[in-house]
């Protein structure tokens, strides 16, 4: 088990999030993205944001997890909760940061009658795979396909 | 979560309200796919959530089974609730009116669809407040009837609300930005509070009303952020200055939305909500500063995009400390919370002479120079702000006493004939016709 961290609140995703959020993207992947940031904002917003968490800790955010219910999707007729986005801040990773925000997600999905919870990860992604599987997700037989589109073709 | 509608004439005669007040309605409808496309659709209906807390939370009845009927509480305690549930739904039919004042005016088509469909879930919290009056009995605590309590909530303009921020017009889009920022973070504070409701109806109505306002806070902070992005690349749009002089337009009516600051302490004992109108103001004030923080961060990186984020909060931390500049970046290049006391017309400030940036004023000349300086021009020359100078100057002259200023409202400026819905028209119809249309129905008084 990883070792945790007092004084952290795990609660739903604010507007006033959006500078902590983007400067946590910004210090894993490297480059900084407000305007995506922003359209995701207005995205999880409106879509079901008790789906979406983050974790706080001393007044800044530390980590955040976007999700939804969906259902109907690639044959999957049960109401699933779909892990989308998330990230830890570098700083404050392995202290159960992540599991805490997926945990409370999760059961957000179980009260609102989801049986299933699913999310994809770059198999490049190692690191999250290792984080996934830790909290019990397991390879599902559903594979994503991908050809691209160029024009003319 | 269960979904009702109300009865037929009473929904009709919203729909008729939405027909005027909302005229884009159908525009969003069909175009819903367009911007929303994995939402579910727009439906006007009221929603109650199941699985709430059962017991009274807070209060003198705390711990006791929550009320479902109005006829359970006791009378001064309905009395209350009624109160808050007309105000509530005036809040929400009253927002609309005053976001279709400019809602043509954006510039950018997805930020005004965001506040269309922002506008449609007011209709539908308006909606959720006229369930709540028509699906219990409140004869013990008002003579109205069903009717005349619903036709009262759709016959408001602005300028007859119940509250202050209901009543002022907005005039460009920035005022449909700051708004939804400013005004509706307050009402996420109410719905918040109100979860609790040891009425039970109340408390169920909320967590819906509450996801969706995240949404609302949202589309209005996005363009906030995107403005002060594009004042930073200097583009000519709206400069931050703009933007202070419209937040020093709302914050002062958001604060008052709260009540005054010495009272909420009996809505906490008949177990209403859960603080105090004061307790519940601060941490608003905080969350407001936080959003200006977050909208001056934005600025500075856009204006010095090789700063890393720790040199951008250094930056913007020395610029605050000392009101200097810092990197070529000003303190006034910035927006900044205003003082809870600047320009309050309720509550423990009203009419002191409070600067923005809480300094203090000899007198009500320079006073109002400061306001001058520190307002919308256009907000200036509004009905709003003279009734706010004139009621300053009685009160200064000895005319008023501070009792009667604080409790004058703007006056009804509307008059019939300006617009196809004037002052006769009923929105309930009397008399249920079987077979008419739903739009002919509210009318003929
Ligand atoms: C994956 C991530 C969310 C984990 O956050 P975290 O707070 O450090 O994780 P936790 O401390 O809660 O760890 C939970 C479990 O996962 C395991 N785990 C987490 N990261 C791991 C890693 N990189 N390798 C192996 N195991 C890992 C932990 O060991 C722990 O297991 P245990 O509880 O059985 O001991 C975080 O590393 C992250 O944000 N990564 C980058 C995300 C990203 O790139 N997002 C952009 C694409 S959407
Ligand atoms: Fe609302
Ligand atoms: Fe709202």
């Amino acid at each position: 088990m990883s070792e945790t961290l007092a004084d952290v609140r795990i609660r739903c995703l604010e507007d006033t999030d959006l500078g902590h959020i983007t400067g946590i993207d910004e210090k894993i992947g490297g480059s900084y993205r407000p305007e995506v940031w922003e359209r995701r904002m207005a995205y999880y917003s409106r879509r079901d944001p008790d789906a979406s968490v983050v974790a706080e800790s001393g007044g800044r955010v530390i980590g955040f997890m976007f999700g939804e219910i969906r259902s109907g999707e690639f044959g999957m007729e049960e109401p699933t909760g779909w892990i989308e986005v998330l990230g830890v801040d570098p700083d404050a990773r392995g202290k159960a940061i992540g599991r805490q925000l997926a945990e409370s997600i999760m059961d957000y999905f179980r009260r609102s009658g989801a049986t299933t919870v699913r999310t994809m990860v770059d198999a490049e992604m190692v690191g999250i795979e290792r984080f996934f599987e830790s909290l019990g997700f397991e390879p599902a037989s559903l594979r994503p396909f991908v050809k691209k589109l160029s024009e003319g073709a | 979560m269960t979904k009702t509608h109300l009865p037929a004439k009473f929904h009709d005669a919203v729909v008729k309200w939405q027909q005027t007040f909302l005229p884009d309605y159908d525009f969003l409808i069909e175009n819903w796919d367009k911007y929303f496309p994995r939402d579910r659709q727009f439906e006007l209906c009221a929603f109650r959530e199941l699985g709430i807390c059962n017991e009274v939370e807070c209060g003198d009845a705390e711990g006791e089974p929550k009320r479902t009927k109005a006829a359970a509480l006791h009378p001064e305690q309905a009395g209350h609730l009624l109160g808050a549930i007309r105000a509530q739904a005036s809040t929400e039919f009253g927002s609309i009116q005053q976001h279709q004042l400019t809602l043509a005016r954006a510039q950018n088509e997805e930020e005004q669809f965001w506040i269309l469909r922002m506008m449609a879930e007011e209709l539908r919290h308006g909606y959720q407040m006229l369930h709540l009056l028509l699906d219990d009995d409140w004869s013990s605590v008002t003579d109205a009837s069903s009717e005349d309590l619903v036709e009262e909530t759709l016959s408001m303009r602005t300028g007859s609300h119940i509250l202050g921020a209901f009543n002022v017009d907005f005039d460009s889009f920035v005022d449909n930005a700051v708004f939804c920022a400013l005004i509706d973070r307050v009402g996420k504070y109410q719905l918040n509070m109100q979860r609790v409701s040891a009425y039970k109806p109340m408390a169920e109505s909320m967590p819906q009303m509450l996801r969706e306002e995240a949404f609302h806070l949202a589309a209005g902070v996005v363009p906030l952020r995107r403005w002060m992005e594009q004042a930073a690349r200097e583009l000519p749009y709206v400069s931050t200055s703009d933007i202070q002089k419209t937040i020093n337009k709302w914050f002062p009516r958001g604060l008052e939305m709260f009540g005054d600051e010495r009272g909420g302490g009996t809505n906490v004992r008949f177990g209403l909500k859960p603080m105090k109108n004061l307790e519940a103001q601060d941490l608003y004030i905080e969350e407001v500063g936080k959003l200006v923080r977050d909208l001056n961060m934005r600025y500075i990186r856009a204006r010095i995009p090789g700063l890393d984020l720790a040199q951008a909060e250094q930056v913007l931390n020395r610029i605050l400390a000392d009101r200097g500049t810092d990197q070529g970046i000003a303190w006034e290049d910035l927006v900044h919370l205003p003082d809870r006391a600047f320009f309050r017309r309720r509550g423990v400030p009203a009419f002191e002479l409070a600067g923005w940036q809480g300094e203090s004023f000899e007198d009500l000349p320079s006073y109002l120079e400061h306001l001058r300086r520190h307002l919308p021009d256009a907000y200036r020359a509004s009905r709003d702000f003279r009734h706010y100078v004139e009621q300053a100057q009685k009160l200064t002259g000895g005319e008023v006493t501070l009792r009667e200023a604080v409790s004058a409202m703007p006056g009804l400026r509307r008059v019939g004939g300006v617009c196809p819905c004037s002052k006769s028209v009923r929105w309930v119809a009397e008399t249920p016709q079987s077979g008419a249309a739903a739009g002919d129905s509210g009318s003929a008084a």
